[in-house]
């Protein structure tokens, strides 16, 4: 995989310079006069496009690309021309004009607009306007839908039709982004588990988020759409290659923007299928679970899992917060409270609340929208007997399900 | 553009008249931003 | 005549006051020029070192020395310290200085509002930059978070760091606000006879448009960023679905002043350009009225094309084809300047004094950024190129090779006018390489990182992007370092030096050549009068 990737970017750099007509690279060494880097990994353009498109944006950056390198290099090899000619030192004689004047004059002062006027609205124009009906035509032979919804910092991807939903999370560990050890591969651009989609497939998109605005961005998609709290944004994309594509969140969402990358697993449509039905059976299982009774041992397993997964990021690890943004859970008077009245019910404001329902205004999410019964019971559990909480009691999946 | 200092100063009145219309047409400046501003908060959907 | 009547303050009898008071209560415009000056200068490097801090952190991957969260707050206080404590100051503090002698009027038409309009400014910086050091003392959670576009909802959510940004806002607005109602009266009332509008420098009528633009602009922003307030303190719903209301109302209020800004801190370098290329290429300014339209339609233009900052936020196609065109329209009057820029130096007698080197390089860079603009313009490859570092760069060639190197120039051009002395040419000149070669290995790579894909505002980055972001900051270092330069030749300018004649450069032309270098303290106390 790391081998073909290799040869992909080198081809992907010829590609690119066909459309600019001189290596930037080579520019960028001399500039620095430093060989040594020479051995490092230099990308001048987009990454190898793998939807229509992408390809087609690449396409037309080229070409605007060249373009506009026409027009930078015309102007100013004319003005310095101008500089080397008229200049003082070499005892030129400053004209008196101050405009055109004839109708010559006037005719060559107004070609280059009229090239301008041609370049803007048809060399460019036209093209551009067919890329975009392309690009927001979403629903013409759609073949499947996936939804992605936004939250902070992670990605919930759910495939309506086959009603299966997770969360897909960085997968780096800290101690590679404290520098404590040394990076890997995929530093910052790997999750636990990633969104999986067949090839040759026109896939709608549509997106969404619980809580601010996060951007969903995958380069070599030529994909880049908002996901909005409350409305429905949507693209699309038809993968034509296999692979394991990697993007991030776009749009800065809070503290942890940096660290919500997406990635996506390109596989032929029969393996496509079976990863489905696996997942219906998980999906199947874990709802069954939650039927049953859990133990407070299995619940507080469960529970730090789920915690480390969803919680940690904003009420850290060890429990303590980063307030005043983020409040501790250790010795917290609303985790420490009572866990339901005596009917059963929520009690406002309480521990079981704040978990289900969020908190208006806050990056506190309504977390009963994305996690199941049985991660709810066993989170709130956990996070009940943990970092020096000891409330002794435990609420069962089965409670949650009857209080959504 | 050719200019030159003139031995002739500004008068009190042309001043004074200068200023005033300048003062009048701050103000009617001012309302003009602060009618944008009243549109700007109220604006709904 | 009395000299009580050419000075507005009316205490122009009084004896001359130094020290701090004459700086409190000064009604001077040159007084309240020098302070603008001065304090956007300050500005300048408190927002640079803000970057410098984030362009060390993003020197490596890694974190290294902050967390995310202070990353978050440096990057946003860095563009509002720049655009609106460093920028806009440096534009006003032009027109202050340079407008009435431009035009030959005694003062400002309003000199007790424009002391106001300058006193507004320091409290505002405090305010925008306070929240860091509260932190320090653990009151609140740092400044403002979400970048210097306030975007709700992550703005909704944020800590007190947001409030004080907005009430920061609010007051530098009412600032410019003040500012522009007086630049806008003193250029319609205190001409001197025969200055026509048609005669008027080039800088007056860019600074002219500037100051419409924030008139019909900042009233909508201020209303924004109001109903950003009462959604976070007063259970207003504006920008939350939840309640009707729209995350992307905001982002249509806040650009629909945001695009006209762009203008807003270049207009008046665009208008001072002329100036400089006429005098440095001895030879009258190429397309006076072309130059003038240019401006009036880049203004009206500027505020019918916002959207083109939020494609990516999904709207309806024929909005995306309208906003798009409408962008790329805008690409026509700039072309008729860069057409004038430069058939004003053809067939000149060229010098290449700083100013005139400075100019040439805010050309060819601005350039870049224009076209750069045009392509961003196409909504399918903005797809591409938006929230990435493509957009960045593209906007840092704007306003620091547009805005800021725009600024270096008319300083360079006047600080002779400004305090009788000449500058240092060869540090001037120094200054000048050093600044265009950092500049371009700061921000060049930039571009290369976005088509890779390296979204913006991001604290740490993958493998793939390191050698870019470490050239990049090297860039950045070098930077900042060669602006001390500026400031050391500034500072002795100011202390002494070879002594400036009032024409200053040869072939200068104008009003504010006519006076002596530094002009009295009281200008055009005779009136001229324009042939």
């Amino acid at each position: 995989m790391a081998c073909r990737m290799q040869i992909s970017r080198h081809s992907r750099w010829r590609r690119a310079f066909d459309g600019f007509g001189l290596p930037p690279r080579f520019l960028t060494l001399a500039l620095l006069g430093l060989p040594g880097l020479a051995s490092a990994a230099y990308n001048f353009n987009f990454p190898e496009p793998v939807t229509p498109i992408a390809r087609e944006t690449l396409h037309i950056h080229n070409e605007f690309m060249l373009i506009i390198t026409i027009l930078f290099v015309v102007v100013f090899a004319i003005m310095i021309y101008s500089m080397i000619k008229h200049r003082k030192s070499v005892g030129h004689q400053p004209a008196r004009f101050s405009g055109p004047k004839g109708a010559t004059q006037w005719f060559w002062a107004l070609i280059p607009f009229a090239i301008l006027l041609f370049i803007d609205f048809v060399l460019m124009g036209i093209p551009a306007v067919k890329a975009i009906i392309n690009m927001e035509d979403t629903q013409t032979r759609a073949d499947m839908v996936l939804k992605v919804t936004g939250m902070q910092w992670k990605w919930q991807y759910e495939y309506p039709e086959a009603g299966v939903k997770f969360i897909s999370t960085l997968s780096t560990p800290r101690d590679q982004i404290s520098n404590a050890e040394a990076k890997g591969e995929h530093y910052l651009l790997e999750v636990d588990k990633p969104v999986v989609l067949p090839v040759g497939k026109k896939v709608r998109i549509l997106l969404t988020s619980t809580d601010v605005i996060h951007t969903w961005w995958v380069p070599q998609f030529g994909v880049k759409r908002d996901a909005i709290p409350g409305f429905l944004r949507e693209t699309w994309v038809l993968i034509e290659k296999p692979g394991t594509y990697r993007g991030q969140c776009a749009e800065l969402c809070g503290k942890d923007h940096g660290f919500m990358p997406v990635v996506v697993h390109a596989v032929p449509e029969p393996e496509y299928l079976a990863w489905l039905e696996a997942q219906k059976a998980e999906a199947t299982a874990a709802a069954g679970g939650a039927d049953r009774a859990w133990s407070s041992e299995e619940l507080m397993t469960e529970g730090k899992a789920v915690y480390e997964k969803v919680c940690a990021a904003c009420h850290q690890p060890d429990g303590k917060g980063l307030p005043p943004a983020f409040p501790g859970l250790a010795g917290s008077k609303i985790v420490n409270g009572p866990l339901l009245d005596m009917n059963g019910k929520v009690i406002k404001d309480s521990h079981v609340d704040r978990v289900m329902h969020g908190k208006a205004g806050t990056a506190m999410q309504a977390f009963s929208a994305s996690l199941s019964d049985v991660e709810l019971a066993a989170v709130i559990t956990y996070e009940r007997n943990s970092f020096g909480n000891s409330k002794g009691d435990m609420i069962q999946p089965a409670q949650i399900k009857a209080l959504r | 553009m050719n200019a030159e200092p003139t031995p002739s100063a500004f008068s009190d009145d042309d001043l004074r008249r200068r200023r005033a219309a300048a003062r009048r047409l701050g103000w009617l400046l001012a309302a003009f931003v602060l009618g944008l501003y009243l549109i700007g908060l109220l604006i709904k959907r | 005549m009395s000299i009580a009547t050419t000075h507005p303050g009316g205490h122009a009898a009084e004896p001359y006051q130094g020290g701090l008071r004459r700086w409190l209560t000064t009604t001077n415009h040159k007084d309240i020029g020098t302070m603008y000056m001065m304090f956007s200068l300050i500005m300048f490097f408190v927002g640079g070192l803000m970057i410098l801090a984030v362009r060390a952190e993003l020197f490596q991957p890694g974190l290294q020395l902050m967390k995310p969260e202070f990353f978050n707050q440096l990057i946003g206080i860095h563009a509002l310290v720049m655009i609106f404590a460093a920028l806009m100051p440096a534009a006003t503090g032009f027109a202050n200085w340079m407008i009435p002698l431009m035009i030959g009027a005694p003062d400002m038409a309003l000199p007790r509002l424009n002391n106001w309009g300058f006193w507004l400014l320091p409290p505002a910086a405090i305010l925008l930059t306070l929240p860091f050091t509260l932190a320090l003392f653990g009151i609140g959670d740092g400044a403002l978070a979400t970048g210097w576009t306030f975007y709700a909802p992550l703005s909704v959510q944020g800590g007190m760091g947001v409030d004080f940004a907005i009430l920061a806002v609010h007051i530098l607005g009412i600032s410019s606000i003040m500012g522009s109602i007086n630049i806008i009266v003193t250029i319609f009332n205190m001409r001197a006879p025969g200055m026509t509008m048609m005669k008027l420098p080039l800088f007056a009528w860019g600074w002219l448009i500037t100051a419409f633009l924030l008139i019909a602009t900042l009233p909508v922003l201020a209303g924004a960023v109001t109903m950003l307030l009462t959604d976070r303190h007063f259970g207003t719903h504006f920008f939350d679905a939840a309640g009707g209301g729209d995350p992307i109302l905001f982002q249509h209020l806040f650009w629909f002043f945001g695009h006209p800004e762009v203008y807003i801190l270049l207009l008046p370098v665009w208008g001072l350009m002329p100036h400089v290329l006429a005098t440095f290429s001895r030879k009258p300014t190429y397309g006076y009225k072309a130059q003038v339209y240019s401006f009036i339609a880049i203004g009206l233009l500027s505020v019918v094309v916002w959207a083109h900052h939020f494609f990516t936020a999904g709207m309806p196609v024929p909005a995306l084809i309208y906003f798009m065109f409408s962008t790329m329209a805008i690409s026509l009057p700039l072309a008729v300047l860069f057409f004038c820029w430069i058939a004003t130096m053809w067939k000149g007698a060229m010098s290449f004094e700083t100013p005139m080197l400075f100019a040439i390089g805010f050309i060819v860079l601005f350039g870049i950024a224009g076209l750069t603009g045009l392509i961003l313009a196409d909504v399918a490859a903005d797809a591409q190129y938006h929230h990435s570092y493509f957009v960045v760069a593209h906007f840092h060639y704007a306003l620091f090779a547009g805005g800021i190197m725009g600024v270096m120039t008319g300083v360079y051009y006047w600080l002779p006018k400004w305090t009788g002395h000449m500058y240092c040419e060869k540090l001037g000149k120094l200054h000048f390489w050093l600044t265009v070669f950092s500049f371009n290995l700061t921000f060049i790579p930039q571009f290369f990182l976005g088509l890779a894909g390296m979204p913006r505002r991001i604290p740490d980055y993958a493998l793939q992007f390191a050698e870019f972001n470490a050239i990049s900051t090297v860039g950045a270092f070098i930077l900042g370092l060669s602006q001390l330069i500026f400031a050391w030749n500034i500072w002795i300018t100011v202390r002494g030096g070879k002594k400036a004649e009032g024409r200053v450069w040869e072939s200068a032309e104008g009003l504010e050549w006519e006076l002596s270098s530094p002009p009295p303290h009281h200008s055009w106390e005779t009136q001229p009068v324009i042939k």
